[in-house]
């Protein structure tokens, strides 16, 4: 690739930024480790009393392990008993040092602590606070509490996403807290460079529920324009936009192996066909038009699939690639890590060290940017393993603090 | 037109409400449906982001539905949605006119938004290596299915093979449907994501350097780091996540089908699974549920989770999506309804906080509503302050007001088909 000849850049893009970090879970941390990738120094705010929630510092599984460290890779952890008076006057001095504070608790839980926004920019007038709760902190329904899913049943991917003529399947995962998690960390870089323009901080009031309904593409607009028809019904595969048959997954040799398979114009659709070495059933005037392939598209996927299931996923992909096809492998976990070619020269994965020197697995940034690439050097944080950093070098507490502090029970 | 609301006050006091975050950045965006969200994105934060159509308009302009279902260019709802409070331009990129009449504009332009093919600007020259010469600043972002390098660097790909690539869509359906897509195209949707995070980063940077960088985006990558549990379930098991349906990983955070639809119940706490368990034995639907053998809340992703799922689905039947969503509210569990399409619109939560945004319809005079703002910044919102483009309809504008074009010759590179 000739595109960029500077790709040597090592630098980081919030150098100097640090982030006062109250997030748990999946969507706060994943937003916190964009900024922390990118060099700013995001400090977690932890409590033993949440120690084996999923990511937490003692999650439970061996997935809980892995998803403490690829959402929390490069961060820093105090512990910080926050029902203590001591406590939150803690937490307020490190607000003073901090630019921006995150946190993803429901309605309650900051102002019970006297961690609101107006109480924040009492000590910090330019801080920016990301709340990113599931429903928003305003409206009826301000206290509800909710997980991705909820989040994916009340938006209506739970329903529209799945084939007709079965149960809705709904997104696998917390597509939900993903992309909680991006928007998140948008709030805030929007917010630095609002503050860079202007010196103000702000509250960004982010409501999980609205991130992911905003992603319904156009069904909003359709709803209040045309009403209900089959374009705002669930249809498994096929093209959103009515863009083209056949638009599937496909069926190939071996065990729940899989070919993803798209065709919009005609030349792809001759391509495909003189892939498949001209099949007599292919030449049918039914499947001559994109109008006949559309119209006709339950045959002509059973169709597709009798040649599919003749070849491996990966033989299917390589024949129409190369005929100038969309197809790709339906890929696992597995492929991912072990199998796929292109996304190991590309270096998606990283492997960095655990406090232990255990290394550890965690996903890459997906974009790389040439002159800042950023990128973790560590693993997530044992629980509380920055106590003396940051209580002695960034707040310069002195023994007799600290010693009250603990004989008060507040880094418990 | 439509929802504004926020004043836009040149003088800022400590609380008023300032500019948007991206007002006065210029954005030229040349991309396909990949990128076309990340382009609104940031026209939404204020950005004045020039679409580049080609001439005689953008191949979306033909995706349905359409506004009152009538197929016309102006009037795809794919249009409307993805290319709110951008202006347009036509411009034929690969015309030697062309490519001169754009490295003019990269000169007053901050960020260059594309999607082609890798190495297919360079060979035109209008790569980063060469326009970055006469513009250092420019941040310049190409998103494509699998980025620059890299064996698969020059496959192909749409939303649907995006997302099998990425690993997705393995996990998505039941075990016994295949593999399945989300609703919409949220690989796309996704790429157009990521993509805007390393924009803004790339603008944090410049504000402190005045340097501009190039940003490479794989469709693959943004897909694969937006699973949750693909890539770690492998990574820290060695077993490949599978389908399940709704019910995600263990049962434990699971939806159910329920008298009059589906409705998700998380058990996240123990709380939630004795209290579950005590409705459930209040009703006497619990058979054996109640004994202390089932206490712990992961037994359901045990030897007895069919068990146990028998006995939930028979008990859920029973019950409507509003019993127990405000059940498991009133007890702050996060229990919530499965709503079908006819009722997102009516939700009372979205209307109350401002979330949907009202325009007319550029023709007819009729109500269009749009998603609002994906999160509210206090001091420099996200605001609708125009809808979509027409074909071309800031031509002029742009190529003889900003760039000094004269009339005529505007006239004949329209004619020549370069405009």
């Amino acid at each position: 690739m000739n595109a960029v000849s500077d790709t040597s850049g090592s630098g980081h893009a919030l150098q100097g930024i640090r982030v006062l970090d109250f997030t748990w879970i999946h969507a706060g941390p994943s937003a916190t480790r964009v900024l922390s990738d990118q060099g700013a120094e995001v400090i977690k705010v932890e409590s033993n009393q949440a120690l084996a929630v999923v990511g937490g510092p003692s999650s439970a599984t061996a997935r809980g392990l892995g998803q403490r460290h690829n959402w929390n890779a490069g961060k820093r952890s105090i512990s910080l008993d926050m029902k203590t008076p001591q406590g939150v006057a803690i937490a307020k001095r490190l607000v003073a040092v901090s630019d921006v504070v995150a946190e993803n608790f429901s309605g309650r839980v900051m102002p019970g602590w006297g961690m609101d926004y107006q109480s924040l920019r009492q000590v910090k007038p330019d801080v920016i606070m990301l709340s990113m709760s599931g429903f928003g902190r305003t409206g009826p329904w301000k206290d509800r509490v909710s997980y991705g899913q909820t989040l994916q049943a009340l938006s209506g991917f739970t329903e529209l996403t799945g084939f007709p003529d079965s149960d809705p399947s709904g997104p696998a995962s917390a597509y939900s807290d993903a992309v909680g998690g991006m928007a998140g960390a948008q709030a805030v870089l929007l917010a630095l460079l609002h503050r860079a323009r202007t010196g103000q901080g702000q509250w960004i009031d982010l409501s999980q529920f609205e991130a992911l309904t905003s992603l319904l593409d156009t069904l909003v607009l359709d709803l209040s324009a045309n009403g209900e028809s089959p374009n705002t019904q669930r249809s498994g595969n096929r093209s959103p936009s009515g863009s083209g048959a056949p638009h599937g997954a496909y069926r190939c040799i071996g065990e729940d192996r899989w070919v993803a398979i798209t065709v919009s114009t005609g030349g792809e659709w001759e391509s495909l066909v003189h892939v498949m070495d001209n099949p007599a059933w292919a030449k049918d005037e039914r499947f001559a038009t994109a109008a006949g392939r559309s119209g006709h598209v339950d045959e002509l996927d059973s169709l597709l699939e009798t040649w599919t299931s003749q070849h491996t996923a990966e033989e299917v992909m390589r024949l129409l690639q190369e005929a100038g096809v969309p197809a790709g492998v339906v890929q696992t976990g597995a492929d991912l890590a072990e199998n796929d070619p292109h996304i190991k020269e590309r270096g998606f994965f990283r492997h960095v060290l655990d406090a232990k020197g255990v290394s550890r697995t965690i996903e890459g940034a997906p974009y790389k940017l040439s002159r800042t690439p950023g990128g973790a050097n560590r693993g997530a944080p044992e629980f509380g393993a920055d106590q003396t950093y940051v209580l002695r070098e960034v707040l310069g507490m002195s023994d007799e603090e600290l010693a009250d502090c603990a004989i008060a029970g507040v880094f418990e | 037109m439509g929802f504004s609301g926020q004043s836009q006050d040149s003088e800022v006091t400590e609380d008023s409400i300032g500019q948007q975050p991206l007002t006065g950045i210029r954005v030229l965006d040349l991309s396909g449906p990949m990128g076309v969200y990340c382009g609104k994105l940031m026209a939404d934060m204020g950005a004045d982001v020039i679409k580049v159509e080609p001439p005689g308009g953008d191949p979306m302009r033909d995706l349905g539905p359409f506004l009152q279902d009538e197929a016309h260019p102006e009037r795809s709802l794919h249009w409307l949605h993805f290319n709110t409070n951008k202006r347009s331009i036509t411009l034929d990129v690969a015309d030697p006119k062309g490519v001169e009449l754009l490295s003019k504009m990269v000169l007053g332009a901050d960020v260059v938004l594309e999607t082609f093919p890798p190495g297919y600007l360079d060979a035109l020259g209008l790569g980063y290596t060469v326009l970055s010469r006469s513009n250092p600043g420019l941040i310049y972002a190409s998103l494509t299915p699998f980025g620059q390098t890299g064996p698969y660097k020059n496959f192909k790909a749409t939303d649907l093979t995006g997302f099998a690539m990425g690993g997705y869509m393995y996990v998505t359906g039941w075990p016994d449907t295949p593999p399945t897509r989300l609703w919409g195209s949220q690989a796309y949707n996704t790429t157009s994501n990521r993509a805007f995070i390393a924009i803004l980063l790339a603008l944090y940077h410049r504000m402190a350097t005045g340097k501009g960088q190039f940003i490479d985006v794989s469709m693959q990558e943004a897909v694969a780091a937006t699973t949750e549990h693909v890539n770690t379930t492998y990574n820290y098991t060695g077993e490949s996540a599978v389908r399940c349906g709704f019910r995600h990983g263990g049962q434990f955070v699971a939806t159910w089908r329920c008298k009059d639809g589906f409705v998700s119940i998380t058990t996240n706490t123990q709380q939630a699974w004795d209290d579950l368990r005590d409705w459930m034995a209040q009703d006497g639907m619990a058979g054996d549920l109640s004994s202390e053998r089932f206490n712990d809340r992961f037994i359901l992703r045990g030897e007895h989770g069919e068990h146990i799922e028998e006995l939930i689905q028979a008990w859920a039947l029973t019950h409507t999506r509003q019993e127990i969503t405000d059940w498991g509210q009133a007890r702050h569990h996060p229990w919530g309804p499965a709503v079908r399409s006819d009722e997102i619109l009516n939700n009372e939560q979205l209307w109350d906080r401002g979330y949907f945004v009202e325009s007319e319809d550029p023709s007819r005079a009729k109500k269009v509503v749009y998603p609002g703002a994906p999160y509210k910044l206090s001091k420099s919102p996200w605001q609708f302050n125009h809808p979509a483009p027409q074909v071309g309809q800031h031509n002029r504008e742009i190529y003889c007001g900003d760039l000094g074009l004269p009339e005529d010759e505007l006239e004949i590179l329209t004619a020549q088909g370069v405009i």
